[in-house]
């Protein structure tokens, strides 16, 4: 028994790293453009069949599709923003843009299904089947590779928000639009960069995934919502809330699958986030920004 | 101290611009009462024919889709069109309400009509909890909350299967006696469909004109200043909010007495929920008729689509796309498009309505500087200086 | 600062104070304003003034504090509330609603009496008459049918000014009221307060002109760092030695 709770717990973690890095990309969104973009996970598959269709045909183990995907990701998202999302009235801006974003994702959807089809997929490595011995639990490998990954990133994504002249910019943004522009930030290219590093999450995150997922088009529905709840209890539009609310509720799904299975575990994703709209609805990390959306 | 009468220059007055119409357009107006009245008249009774019209059982089955489609749009526009708050998750309720009539007929027995109704009652009840949480914020956590609502339906209905039937289906029991035949059976369901519709647009009017549906528009347009002006802004969403809830679960009950099989994946369905929102988005969320027209237009293309290509991946490409171009290029939808452009039709260029701000801006810029020319003159209309141009050196507080 | 022995208070608050982050937009302010008289809050930019309305009226809860109206608790309460109390309010950079029209507007702040009120047409005859009177007060009657965001910047600032006066409230609290319109349109809207303060209503003003706060007002309220410095008559406030240090930095 304990070791099913041990190995539950650092299963959690793990899935809370993969939660947390794409939380934080879903808040940078919101932090420069209050958009909630509906697409990111669907990007997020995009980038693990990027990663599988890289490993079929090379042969080459997947993470290096990163080179590629990384950087296009962020290409695609600064093109999004400049091109698409700026054009949104801003009174408006909320919701067309989530309508906006929900459009993309179903076009990558449909994208997905038309050129791979709907077959499920999964991508077979040498360390796949690979496991290690912790505290008497069974980790897979590949788990802690994605896990590896998304740490990595993250703490990345830290240091370059942190340590910065960009990253002060970006904060600045995040924090108050008007008063970074005043103080002579380029807000909109500011905003775009920002659009592009989350769409470099998605990517990051999308090939973790494939690692040890089987996928297929329509996956980025079962990430959304548990997406979308974190970054609620996190308190939109702060990171460090977001990175918190993911580990928290990502090591509770694996702890709670114990008990209910995997299906009802689930369930504990839209709990937190109904309780947190009821109780505290700028959520458990967000500041004034929160209480506007 | 830097002062706004420092640096604001005085501007001669801008243009009456509330000058009493001529004849012509009064004319005009009149004539396009009458046209729209026709207009009405016509789609009514066109849509009062089609049974007739219909050369088989397939074509009046997919009228009773589209009938299906357009009762949705304007359930879901009570709350889409009057607080402008997006909800991607209605199909919650659409599809809660195809449940309750089947899961009551089914246990109770009583009389699917009257269950049908009890059904919309308890799914409006259950709006309530979900309303208070997800409005409480604004727009952002109630799009989220829309969508997890949903996806937490779909994992527990497939999940329950005991009494929802899971995957494998539940079947919804007929209310009408195996003598009535299938084309017969589609006719019944497309009346009831436009009487549905019919009901949901009067009411729709009725708010649409009182002073609740005054306090509605104002929080659409802005949400603090409703609240300054003594507007309950929560209350009122709340109310509309359910009532939305309400008719687009009779919407629902109502196709799930049609189709006579519930499935989960399709119940709670996302794409369920996106089309309303395309459909009254594409027609005109701000207008009374725009959903129905929004239903009957995507709704037709996209079983055409289907029949042409089938129930494919490209059906998605061709939504998502759709759903873009409108959300990009005519966000006000279809029918206050044509109406701005018959308006501008009207005879002695008239109204100032249809003129955008930076439009009548620019006259008024235009004008201003041909009188400065002309003289210095006073002003006994109230001048006024355009902010943006007023270059006053003050920052905010 | 000679406190007169007619003065009733109107809006009061007690160690009101609210932090953004690490910034304290307002620090503990204690204030009270007079009933029946024109009441105007100055400060530099930035000292809180906005803040400090926004509380007031309900649009953000303070971190403590209190605020009182005619004695009442109102702390914490929602805006339609603070509304229906009898204090109204405009927004800084004027807030219409741009796609009702000018009629509408005013319309939108009717307060139903009842069910039968609030599901009866917004249009009802007593109250459109009653706004158009408003609009014919402010001079702008004639634009009744316009859509909001169609009408010059200087007539949306009258046409807010009139939809607050539709919820009928005793007290007034108007965010700069002179910002951005010219000389002529500011003389007009001070008539209009004095008219309407003669019939009894109370204004609490944040302003930046000077020449408007001066001549207009009865007793002014100085704020700096988010709580107020000093306070009296304009001439007494003129004369205030931190008043000068505050704004000019001496």
């Amino acid at each position: 028994m304990t070791a099913l709770i041990t190995q539950a717990v650092i299963l959690g973690i793990l899935l809370g790293g993969l939660y947390a890095l794409l939380a934080a990309g879903l808040t940078l969104y919101f932090g420069v453009m209050r958009v909630v973009m509906i697409a990111h996970s669907a990007f997020l598959i995009l980038a693990a069949y990027l990663a599988w269709a890289f490993h079929r045909a090379t042969g080459i183990d997947p993470l290096f599709s990163l080179i590629a995907t990384v950087p296009l990701f962020f290409l695609l998202g600064v093109v999004m923003q400049r091109f698409l999302l700026s054009r949104l009235k801003p009174a408006t801006l909320t919701m067309m843009s989530v309508l906006l974003t929900f459009a993309i994702a179903l076009i990558i959807e449909g994208m997905l299904g038309f050129v791979w089809t709907g077959t499920q997929r999964r991508i077979s490595l040498s360390y796949s089947t690979a496991s290690l011995e912790v505290f008497g639990a069974n980790i897979a490998v590949v788990k802690l590779v994605a896990f590896g990954l998304a740490a990595v990133s993250l703490l990345a994504l830290y240091l370059l928000m942190k340590a910065t002249s960009f990253g002060q910019a970006l904060r600045a943004t995040i924090q108050h639009k008007e008063a970074a522009a005043l103080l002579g930030i380029d807000t909109e290219k500011v905003a775009g960069y920002g659009f592009g590093l989350g769409l470099a999450t998605a990517a990051i995150g999308g090939t973790a995934l494939a690692l040890d997922s089987t996928i297929y088009p329509s996956l980025h529905w079962h990430w959304i919502g548990p997406l979308m709840a974190i970054i609620v209890v996190g308190g939109l539009g702060s990171i460090p809330g977001a990175a918190i609310a993911a580990l928290v509720l990502g090591l509770s799904q694996s702890l709670l699958q114990i008990p209910l299975g995997t299906t009802w575990a689930q369930t504990v994703f839209y709990l937190a986030l109904f309780i947190t709209l009821m109780v505290r609805p700028q959520g458990f990390f967000g500041g004034r920004l929160a209480q506007r959306f | 101290m830097p002062n706004a009468s420092d640096l604001a220059t005085p501007t001669p007055t801008a243009p009456d611009t509330g000058r009493p119409d001529d004849s012509a357009g009064e004319r005009f107006d009149r004539r396009l009462g009458l046209a729209k009245a026709g207009l009405g008249v016509v789609a009514i009774v066109l849509a009062l024919m089609v049974p007739w019209l219909a050369p088989d059982a397939f074509i009046l089955s997919v009228a009773v889709v589209i009938a299906s489609y357009a009762a949705f749009a304007v359930g879901w526009n009570f709350v889409g069109g009057f607080t402008g708050y997006i909800s991607l998750g209605h199909a919650s309720y659409s599809g809660l309400g195809g449940y309750a009539v089947a899961l009551l007929t089914t246990h109770t027995g009583i009389n699917p009509w009257v269950a049908l109704v009890l059904g919309a009652v308890v799914v409006a009840l259950l709006a309530v909890p979900i309303g208070i949480a997800s409005l409480r914020v604004r727009g952002a956590s109630f799009v989220i909350v829309s969508i997890a609502l949903v996806l937490i339906l779909l994992l527990v209905f497939q999940s329950w299967a005991s009494v929802t039937g899971g995957s494998e289906g539940l079947r919804v029991p007929r209310p009408f006696d195996s003598s009535v035949l299938r084309p017969e059976q589609h006719t019944r369901f497309y009346f009831l469909f436009l009487v549905l519709i019919g009901i949901a647009l009067v009411v729709w009017w009725l708010i649409d004109r009182s002073q609740f549906g005054a306090g509605l528009k104002a929080i659409r347009e802005d949400e603090d200043k409703a609240e300054a002006l003594g507007v309950p802004t929560f209350r009122y969403k709340l109310v509309v909010f359910v009532i939305s809830a309400f008719f687009t679960s009779l919407a629902g009950g109502l196709y799930a007495l049609w189709f006579g099989n519930l499935d989960p994946v399709f119940q709670f369905s996302i794409l369920t929920g996106s089309y309303m929102v395309l459909m009254s988005l594409f027609g005109g969320i701000r207008s009374l008729v725009g959903p129905v027209v929004g239903a009957v237009v995507v709704g037709y293309a996209m079983e055409v689509f289907k029949a042409q290509y089938g129930d494919s991946q490209f059906h998605l490409v061709a939504l998502g796309l759709l759903l873009a171009v409108v959300v990009l290029f005519m966000p006000e939808g279809v029918v206050p498009e044509v109406l701005g452009l018959v308006h501008r039709l009207r005879p002695a260029a008239t109204s100032i309505r249809e003129e955008s701000a930076a439009q009548l801006l620019e006259r008024n810029r235009a004008i201003d500087a041909e009188r400065r020319a002309q003289t210095e003159a006073t002003s006994e209309r109230e001048p006024v200086e355009d902010p943006r141009h007023a270059t006053t050196g003050k920052g905010r507080s | 600062m000679s406190v007169q022995q007619d003065v009733r208070p109107s809006l009061q608050t007690e160690g009101l104070s609210k932090a953004f982050g690490g910034v304290q937009a307002v620090n503990g302010a204690t204030v009270t304003f007079h009933e029946g008289k024109v009441n105007a809050l100055i400060g530099p930019n930035g000292s809180g003034k906005s803040t400090f309305f926004n509380i007031v009226t309900g649009m953000i809860a303070p971190d403590s504090g209190t605020v009182r109206f005619r004695g009442q608790d109102i702390t914490r309460r929602a805006p339609h509330r603070i509304c229906a109390a009898g204090i109204g309010r405009s927004f800084q950079l004027c807030r219409t609603f741009p796609r009702m029209t000018v009629l509408e507007n005013l319309l939108v702040a009717v307060r139903p009496t009842g069910l039968g009120q609030l599901v009866g047409s917004s249009q009802n005859r007593r109250q459109v008459e009653r706004a158009r009177e408003l609009l014919r007060r402010v001079g702008i009657d004639h634009l009744e049918g316009s859509l909001a965001q169609d009408i010059s910047y200087g007539q949306q600032k009258l046409l807010e000014l009139a939809g607050v006066l539709m919820g009928e409230p005793d007290t007034i609290l108007l965010d700069e009221p002179a910002g951005g319109v010219n000389p002529a349109l500011i003389g007009r809207i001070g008539t209009l307060v004095k008219e309407l303060n003669a019939e009894g209503r109370t204004f609490i003003i944040v302003e930046h002109n000077m020449d408007m706060v001066m001549s207009l007002s009865d007793h002014i309220v100085v704020f700096d760092r988010g709580a107020p410095i000093a306070e009296g008559t304009p001439s007494e406030v003129q004369q205030d030695p931190r008043v000068l240090e505050a704004y000019l930095g001496v």
